[in-house]
């Protein structure tokens, strides 16, 4: 059975892991590089960096951290999101240790761009990561560049349903670093029922974790803030969860890992 | 007692880390190389990559690396092929173009129905029940793709399912290909290369 997934989120921001309010207010929690090895060793599903002044910035993904992440040698699978421009920048980002990608802004600017992605790539790679909130005509996207809000267009509607990419992320930006404040909403007016859906943002509660797993198009809810200031925080969501549709939260084994002894 | 080297083959898809990593981890030698001269002094080969598969394909073939697999094959030398690797094991490919793909376990390469993809942990169950997998039936793996391997059952060694039931770990001999990734699979991922490769070097 496939399993629904628990994804460790880490957000940066100059370089610096941060904890995130809104995607307005920002404090810093370290180097992402511990806070990624960190979500390797608890256990962690997948684990999504979001390097979020990339794009804003316009200078394409952040590859010197990708590195710096290759040489832990990670044993999670890593989903790698911020500045992607081009093809080019999606089979580097790959090249560079990533096994999947987030895109956003070139949704906005450029979604011809993403058949092409997915052509090289692969849909399995691509995540689309759509900020979204509730307003006058339901769940609407959020341009974060602009801050303007609108009903998902046509052009990203061909995306989805294309199948260009494999999963959609929608984040609840507003509350996203509010405490069980996820509105699930977003997930219930998602105008493409049979996609599979990544719920992120202020999702902390395992009750809240719980209702959002029991929808059949949630494959994997991601947390980031909610992770930080405590031990094993993934192993423990699981526990409290227990639930057959998650992977165990215990990973340990009687045999010996060491060959030749 | 010997220490068992590892040949990674390096034909340009993908980034090895992770499996060099999780080999060296378990205590083996690992060799990352593209040369057959190097490739011939290892005790198992490991074929990795991520991408499509015409790609991967010209790039073997552009490294003159077809020929040499094919040989070490039937010289019944050790290979194991990971995701994109297991698929080039096969007799073709459908992906964007039909593509002759190592053949050395028969079978072809297709894709999952309506577009459908395979991302996440999934169980694996073995088929065959005096395989290497044995010891790790029924615990959860790391997938990424959207094509599968459809062949005859004989190759099968175990399967998941999700929209239907298919094959994720094929063999043929001293060939084996797993279509998960067990460097990202954490400890099932480690305990089954670990299994699996010393069970190969000591065959």
């Amino acid at each position: 059975m496939l399993k629904k997934r628990l994804i460790g989120v880490v957000t940066v921001k100059n370089g610096w892991a941060v904890q995130s309010f809104g995607y307005h207010r920002y404090l810093p929690l370290g180097k992402p590089v511990c806070l990624v090895e960190n979500l390797d060793r608890w256990g962690a599903d997948e684990i999504l960096v979001q390097v979020i002044d990339r794009s804003v910035a316009g200078v394409g993904p952040d590859y010197e951290l990708l590195d710096k992440l290759a040489l832990l040698g990670l044993g999670t699978p890593l989903i790698y999101g911020g500045g992607i421009r081009t093809v080019e920048d999606g089979t580097r980002v790959i090249q560079s240790g990533a096994d999947r990608i987030a895109i956003d802004s070139i949704l906005h600017e450029d979604e011809s761009m993403v058949s092409d992605l997915s052509g090289e790539l692969g849909a399995q790679a691509i995540i689309a990561s759509i900020p979204m909130e509730i307003g006058p005509s339901g769940a609407e996207w959020v341009n974060y560049k602009t801050k303007g809000q609108a009903s998902i267009g046509k052009g990203l509607a061909e995306v989805i349903v294309q199948g260009f990419v494999s999963e959609v992320m929608v984040t609840d930006w507003k509350h996203e670093g509010t405490p069980n404040a996820f509105d699930c909403d977003l997930i219930d007016l998602f105008p493409f029922k049979e996609v599979p859906l990544i719920a992120f943002g202020g999702i902390s509660s395992v009750e809240q974790m719980r209702e959002l797993f029991a929808r059949p198009n949630i494959t994997a809810i991601s947390v980031g803030n909610f992770l930080s200031y405590r031990e094993h925080a993934i192993q423990i969501y699981k526990e409290m969860l227990a639930s057959a549709m998650l992977r165990s939260s215990t990973y340990a084994t009687e045999y010996s890992l060491q060959a030749n002894v | 007692m010997k220490i068992i080297t590892v040949g990674v083959i390096d034909y340009g898809m993908g980034n090895h880390a992770s499996v060099v990593h999780s080999l060296r981890e378990i205590g083996f030698r690992v060799r990352v190389t593209k040369e057959t001269a190097e490739l011939d002094l290892v005790d198992v080969l490991v074929l990795p990559g991520v991408g499509a598969f015409p790609a991967a394909m010209r790039k073997l073939h552009e490294r003159g690396l077809v020929t040499y697999l094919q040989d070490q094959a039937r010289r019944q030398r050790s290979l194991i092929g990971i995701c994109l690797g297991m698929q080039l094991l096969a007799s073709a490919s459908h992906e964007h173009e039909y593509t002759v793909g190592l053949d050395l376990i028969p079978g072809e390469i297709v894709q999952f129905a309506n577009h459908n993809v395979h991302i996440g942990w999934n169980t694996l169950e073995c088929t065959q029940h005096d395989s290497f997998l044995t010891s790790i039936d029924g615990q959860a793996f790391y997938f990424n793709h959207s094509f599968y391997y459809q062949g005859a059952t004989e190759y099968q060694v175990a399967v998941a399912r999700h929209t239907s039931t298919f094959a994720v770990a094929i063999q043929l001999g001293s060939v084996v290909g797993l279509q998960f990734h067990p460097e990202k699979s954490q400890a099932a991922g480690k305990l089954l290369l670990r299994n699996l490769i010393m069970g190969l070097a000591h065959a």
